[in-house]
């Protein structure tokens, strides 16, 4: 065999390879959705017909509606505390050398770092000292939950508003200052559209880590209430049928398209 | 400091003081949220637990020496460490390929591609634990093609044990493994492969000798990242595993619902020692093989 054949040959496994990886992380996906369209309530193999009613019965789903919008407001909110304290810290880390620098951009990456089910853990035990300590109502209450949230934002945000503030020329804000625009000014109109696709991409991926997170909000919401991963969880802990695979589905599309409009300001490939 | 002058002293104080009030509040947040936390729940685990009183506040090692003089906590550990491992070695090995094909490809629909990696990654674990439900159940799609292409007599439960399981982390963790590789990949010279094969080297080889110890010291963070993931999982242990598989994450969990709060903080701390030990190990031992 030639040597250029040979490599053809490589190229070839290699390719199939590939492919048969990129499956392998589909084949979930793949699977809950055609549940989804199952016409019968049992997910047994083969379906007997199709239909789109598992669709119309997820959407009429009184605990999963509440869970959706809970999870939603939770997100949302969370959001923009975390950018609204990230985007400072972002600028802090970028522009000064301080004592302590190395660290504080560690610590403020923790939150990705130590495991959800312990984060969720120790949230709940210093909720309930606080609690005790003050006797102000904080366990299970929305703000507890939505402060442990901002704690997940928070490191994506820094580090993705990071990433675009080292690629930002700021001989920009050297130009616009010399012409006579404030600092204020200068941050509006020079370095915040500059940095403006970071941001977008840091409150999405916030977001989405937000709405997605199950264990520590395991621990944070108030009994009887859920998100819409604790609401997933434990139905399938009980059954798995068409109905579960529709509200997964659906999920998936809202990830989807939040993840294609992201990639519209940040090549995801970069920031990931 | 006598060689600064007074004012030049003033404009750094000034910015220190600028730069502590735009990363204070971010500080603030994560040190109340996660430090303070973290401390208070390792000043948990020193305490006592008793059935009626549920927590005595003590200063002992009880709690840990019980962990690692039951057998049956010891087991719960070893398996989440045995999965961690094959989990990790499947990840290098599936995720390869793929990486370098993303990393190498000039095609237009790159992107599309890496999002096609991407999205599994935000689907929250427990739906995709719903799509190998659906595949691996006992009357799912495997089982019955397994029977119809007469493999087996009698439908196979795959659901509920250590391969589902395995296969759910796999998945869960393979997308962090072909971005970091892919990123290391990228940014290792095209023309270095292709001097290896210029000089006549074997693709096989090529990878043997350039590729792979290049991508060495870029590859141990992912196998860290895989590996740390591995060890956390809670949503796929559960609803792949079934309650009679145990693994350290939901082990916190369900020691916490029992009320021992005392032993399920000592095993939160046992869980994030051991994790952070073997990662370190990891570290030192690619350092040194790099050093060879």
């Amino acid at each position: 065999m030639t040597a250029l054949s040979r490599r053809h040959l490589g190229r070839w496994t290699l390719n199939a390879a590939a492919m048969l990886s990129f499956l392998y992380l589909s084949i979930p996906l793949i699977f809950v959705t055609w549940l989804s369209f199952y016409r019968q309530e049992i997910p047994s193999y083969p379906p007997e017909g199709y239909s789109l009613r598992w669709y119309s019965a997820a959407i009429a789903n009184e605990r999963f509606i509440d869970a959706f919008a809970t999870s939603a407001k939770v997100g949302i909110l969370a959001t923009i505390i975390g950018l609204a304290v990230a985007l400072p810290a972002a600028l802090a880390l970028n522009r000064y050398r301080f004592f302590g620098h190395a660290a504080l951009g560690n610590l403020l990456l923790m939150p990705l770092i130590v495991p959800g089910i312990v984060l969720g853990f120790a949230l709940y035990v210093f909720q309930v000292e606080t609690e005790i300590a003050t006797g102000l109502p904080i366990m299970g209450s929305f703000g507890g939950l939505v402060f442990g949230h901002v704690l997940l934002v928070i490191p994506w945000t820094v580090r993705l508003i990071l990433a675009s503030l080292a690629g930002f020329d700021r001989t920009l804000e050297e130009a616009a200052m010399n012409l006579g625009a404030g600092r204020l000014t200068t941050f509006r109109r020079v370095t915040m559209p500059s940095i403006l696709p970071g941001i977008v991409a840091g409150a999405l991926f916030g977001f989405v880590s937000s709405f997605g997170n199950l264990e520590m909000s395991l621990f944070l919401v108030a009994p009887g209430e859920t998100t819409l991963p604790i609401a997933i969880l434990q139905y399938l802990q009980w059954r798995i049928d068409p109905t579960i695979a529709a509200i997964s589905v659906l999920q998936i599309l809202i990830i989807a398209v939040a993840l294609l409009v992201t990639d519209r300001f940040v090549k995801l490939s970069r920031v990931v | 400091m006598s060689s600064i002058t007074l004012t030049e002293r003033r404009k750094l104080r000034a910015q220190g003081l600028t730069a502590s009030g735009l990363i204070g509040p971010a500080t603030f947040i994560v040190a109340l949220g996660v430090l303070g936390p973290l401390l208070l729940l390792a000043r948990y685990s020193l305490n006592l637990y008793d059935p009626r009183e549920l927590m005595i506040s003590a200063f002992s090692a009880q709690n840990y020496i019980e962990f690692f003089s039951d057998t049956y906590y010891l087991s719960t550990f070893w398996t989440t460490i045995r999965i961690s491992l094959l989990c990790t070695v499947i990840c290098i090995v599936l995720g390869f390929p793929l990486a370098y094909v993303l990393a190498r490809t000039q095609s237009r629909y790159k992107n599309l591609m890496i999002i096609g990696v991407v999205i599994p990654l935000f689907v929250g674990n427990a739906v995709r634990a719903a799509g190998w439900m659906t595949l691996l159940g006992s009357r799912g799609f495997l089982s019955v093609w397994l029977m119809r292409l007469g493999i087996t007599d009698e439908p196979v439960e795959i659901m509920y044990s250590e391969t589902a399981v395995v296969l759910g982390i796999v998945a869960v963790n393979l997308p962090y493994m072909v971005l970091t590789l892919q990123s290391v990949i990228e940014s290792i010279g095209r023309h270095i492969e292709e001097a290896a094969f210029s000089l006549g080297a074997a693709p096989m080889v090529m990878f043997r000798r350039v590729l792979w110890p290049l991508a060495l010291p870029g590859t141990t963070a992912g196998v860290i990242l895989t590996f740390i993931l591995a060890m956390n999982a809670y949503a796929t242990p559960v609803l792949l595993g079934g309650p009679e598989f145990r693994m350290m994450s939901p082990m916190i969990y369900n020691q916490f619902q029992l009320n021992n709060w005392p032993f399920s903080a000592a095993v939160a701390f046992v869980l994030m020692a051991s994790t952070l030990v073997l990662t370190v190990l990891a570290g030192i031992m690619t350092r040194q093989k790099f050093r060879d």
